[in-house]
C-alpha cells in the first residue's frame, strides 16, 4: 500500500520537474526563435525589396524625366505606370498564411515585374541593369508567358515559410512513463 | 568510541545523504530533459514570428530605400548617356562631367551590401552577451546567416589581394555613405532640373 502511494507521487514529481525546466527552456528557446526569425527575415525582406524597390525608383526616375519633358502619351510612360502598377501590389509584410493577402501570386507577380522592367529598358533604349536581369534570366524566359501559364503549382508558394532551422534534441532522447 | 549508537547514527545520516544526492539527480535529470525539449519547441514555435517582424520592420524597408536610389541613379545613367548635350541644354564637356558623376554615384551605390548598412538587433547582442557571461559559450547563429559572412569574407580577402599588399583595403560603406550619395544624387538631379526630394 504504502510503496504503491510512493510509486504514484515520484511519477507526479517527474512530471513536476520535467514541466519547470520545459517551461524555462521554451521561454529560452522562444528569445532564440525570435532572433534566428528576425536575422532571416531582416535578410530576405533586404533582399527582395532592393530588388523591387531598384525597379520602383527606376521608373519613378523615368517618370519625372518624362514629365520633365512634356511626353506624355509615350509608350515608355505607360510601361513605368504598368510596372510602378505591380510594384505597390507586391507586399511589404511576410503574408501569413492565414492572411488573405497571401492570395497574391508572388513568384508570379515578381517574374511580371523583371518583365515589365525589361520591356521599359528597350522601349527607353537602354540596357537593363545587369545585377538584376543576371540574376532573373533563368525565370524571365517564361515570365512573358507568364499569364497563360498553367496553374498546376501549388497555391501560396508566395508565403516565405521558414523551414525549421531548430536543430533536434541531440540524444533524441524522450519522456515515456 | 564505537557504540552502536554510533554505528546507528552514521547509518541514518548515511542513507539520508544518498536520498539527498539520488533526489537532486533525479529533478536535475528530467528538469535537463523538460529545458532541452523546451528549448527546441519555444524555438519552432517562435522563429515564424520573428522571421516576419524582420522582414516587415528592417529588411523589407531598408532594402526599399537603397533599392530606390539605386534605380534612381541607374535611369539618370542611362538618361544622360542616351540624351543629346543639346537637349540637356549644357556643353559636351558639363556632360561628360555629369555622366562620370551618376557612374560615380552608381558605383558606390552598388557596392553597398546588406550587412554594411543593417541596423544592430539589440536584443540579439544582449542576449548573447548574457550567454558569454552565463557559459562562456557563444550563441550559435543561423548557418544561412554564417554563410553569407563567410562569402564576404572571401570577397573581401580578394578585393585585398588585388589592390596588392601594401594597399590598405578600403573601408566598408556605412549608412551614413548612403546618405551622402543620396545627397550627391539629390544635387545631380537637382542640376537638370528634376526633383526627387533628397
Amino acid at each position: 500500500m504504502v510503496e504503491y502511494f510512493n510509486l504514484e507521487s515520484l511519477v507526479h514529481l517527474e512530471q513536476t520537474f520535467y514541466e519547470t525546466g520545459y517551461e524555462g527552456g521554451f521561454a529560452h528557446g522562444r528569445i532564440h526563435g525570435l532572433i534566428e526569425g528576425r536575422a532571416l527575415g531582416r535578410a530576405k525582406g533586404f533582399e527582395m525589396w532592393e530588388e523591387l524597390g531598384f525597379y520602383e525608383g527606376f521608373a519613378l526616375m523615368w517618370q519625372s524625366i518624362y514629365e520633365k519633358q512634356a511626353r506624355n502619351d509615350d509608350r515608355a510612360t505607360n510601361h513605368t505606370r504598368r510596372l510602378l502598377e505591380l510594384i505597390s501590389q507586391f507586399p511589404r509584410i511576410n503574408p501569413s498564411t492565414s492572411d488573405a493577402a497571401a492570395e497574391v501570386d508572388i513568384p508570379k507577380l515578381f517574374r511580371q515585374i523583371r518583365s515589365r522592367y525589361k520591356i521599359l529598358c528597350s522601349t527607353l533604349g537602354v540596357r537593363p541593369s545587369l545585377r538584376y536581369s543576371d540574376r532573373s534570366q533563368d525565370r524571365d524566359e517564361v515570365a512573358d508567358t507568364g499569364v497563360a501559364e498553367s496553374d498546376d503549382r501549388p497555391k501560396n508558394t508566395g508565403v516565405w515559410r521558414v523551414e525549421s532551422t531548430a536543430p533536434k534534441p541531440v540524444n533524441g532522447q524522450s519522456f515515456d512513463f | 568510541m564505537d557504540t552502536p549508537w554510533d554505528d546507528a547514527f552514521d547509518n541514518v545520516v548515511t542513507e539520508s545523504f544518498a536520498r539527498d544526492v539520488e533526489w537532486t539527480k533525479m529533478s536535475s535529470e528530467f528538469t535537463d530533459v523538460g529545458y532541452r525539449e523546451g528549448i527546441t519547441a519555444g524555438k519552432e514555435a517562435a522563429v515564424q514570428e520573428g522571421f516576419d517582424a524582420g522582414f516587415a520592420d528592417v529588411g523589407a524597408p531598408l532594402g526599399r530605400d537603397l533599392g530606390i536610389v539605386r534605380g534612381r541613379s541607374s535611369a539618370i545613367l542611362g538618361f544622360l548617356i542616351s540624351a543629346p548635350s543639346t537637349m540637356l541644354g549644357v556643353s559636351e564637356e558639363e556632360k561628360d562631367a555629369l555622366i562620370a558623376e551618376a557612374r560615380e554615384i552608381a558605383a558606390q551605390l552598388g557596392n553597398i551590401r546588406y550587412s554594411d548598412i543593417e541596423p544592430r538587433d539589440l536584443e540579439a547582442e544582449q542576449h548573447a552577451r548574457e550567454h558569454l557571461e552565463m557559459d562562456n559559450e557563444e550563441m550559435e547563429v543561423s548557418e544561412e546567416i554564417e554563410e553569407r559572412k563567410k562569402m564576404e569574407g572571401v570577397e573581401d580577402m580578394l578585393v585585398r589581394m588585388s589592390a596588392g599588399e601594401n594597399v590598405n583595403a578600403p573601408t566598408r560603406p556605412t549608412a551614413e555613405d548612403v546618405l551622402k550619395l543620396k545627397a550627391r544624387l539629390g544635387t545631380l538631379c537637382a542640376r537638370l532640373g528634376l526633383s526627387i526630394g533628397y
